[in-house]
């Protein structure tokens, strides 16, 4: 069965990144055979004086396949490891939703938009969570997590929202290579210019320093631009990418 | 010059807004404080950036430093 993990809110100012707690947790399921998991997305949530978020009030999804019966222990040990390692004073809360179970996705989808706009309370999270038949659940401190995790999910499920975690290794900054190897020599499933053209397998882009992907019609893009003067495409920065 | 301007909570922002990378890195190269956020979290590509900074939180235009 596919499965949608949400995790948010496991750092501190000092201490700890959700990515990092997520790729964590993929690496117990994975350990326990529990199954497979797939691409941890970050999703932007809002940013307001009010919110108690750390520095950035971002949360992390990521898929998994995994046997119908290990999905009670993944949900109690995602728990136990969020409560184990989570950072001191953090307020960590968890997400799982069974893709097969779910009736309302649009509901979770709205709730996901939602929260990128507005100020959204614990209440409402767990109301949605219990309407839908989702697993929502809170691992410390104030539990304020649980807002950011089922947003997460519902981000996720947009199937256009969010940047991958970590960078693409291909090859040397500068190097000049064609979409088709790109896309044979990492996980890129489209290369795509900042304003929406979708380039042909024999074009060639220019690498930069740091590769990131992001989540766009349910695949995962490598966003490319050209600079005002230029005819070559090159791998977007950061500074780019910080909208999605 | 003074780069902050304090908020109607007494918090530092920084008056640059999001895309002052210069500044940015000027400040952060003369701070004690700087340590670099989750990778997943850099902004600026000088590694040494107020906007790659653990203790920078973000607003809606800018950011606050929490250290100030
Ligand atoms: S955000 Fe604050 S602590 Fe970080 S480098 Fe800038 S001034 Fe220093």
């Amino acid at each position: 069965m596919k499965i949608y993990v949400g995790i948010d809110d496991t750092d501190s100012i000092e201490q700890g990144a959700t990515g990092q707690s997520a790729n964590q947790l993929i690496k117990l399921i994975e350990n326990q055979r529990w199954g497979s998991c797939q691409g941890l997305t970050r999703h932007q949530l809002l940013l307001h004086p009010d919110i108690a978020y750390t520095s950035h009030n971002s949360s992390m999804c990521f898929t998994a396949d995994i046997e119908a019966i290990y999905l009670n222990s993944l949900i109690e040990e995602a728990g136990k490891f969020l409560e184990r390692d989570s950072a001191p004073g953090s307020d960590p809360g968890l997400c799982v939703v069974a893709a097969e179970q779910l009736q309302g996705a649009e509901e979770l989808i709205a709730y996901g938009y939602e929260t990128k706009k507005r100020i959204v309370t614990k209440e409402e999270a767990y109301t949605l969570a219990r309407k839908l038949g989702v697993h929502l659940s809170e691992h410390g401190g104030t539990g304020l997590g649980v807002i950011g995790a089922l947003a997460g999910v519902g981000l996720r499920m947009t199937n256009n929202d969010g940047r991958f975690q970590g960078r693409l290794k291909i090859k040397k900054p500068g190097a000049t290579i064609s979409v088709a190897e790109i896309k044979s020599s990492s996980p890129v499933d489209r290369v795509q210019s900042v304003d929406g053209y979708v380039l042909q397998e024999n074009e060639e882009v220019r690498l930069g320093e740091k590769l990131k992907t992001v989540l766009l019609d349910g695949m995962r893009n490598l966003l490319v631009y050209r600079r005002e003067s230029g005819r070559e495409w090159e791998t977007c920065t950061n500074a780019h990418l910080e909208n999605y | 010059m003074d780069f902050w301007i304090k908020n109607e909570r007494g918090q530092a922002q920084f008056k640059g807004g999001r895309h002052d990378w210069p500044q940015a890195s000027a400040i952060a190269a003369g701070c004690l404080h700087f340590s670099l956020d989750d990778e997943d979290e850099l902004v600026a590509e000088e590694e040494r950036s107020c906007y790659n900074c653990r203790y920078r939180r973000w607003t809606e235009h800018s950011f606050i430093c929490m250290k100030r």
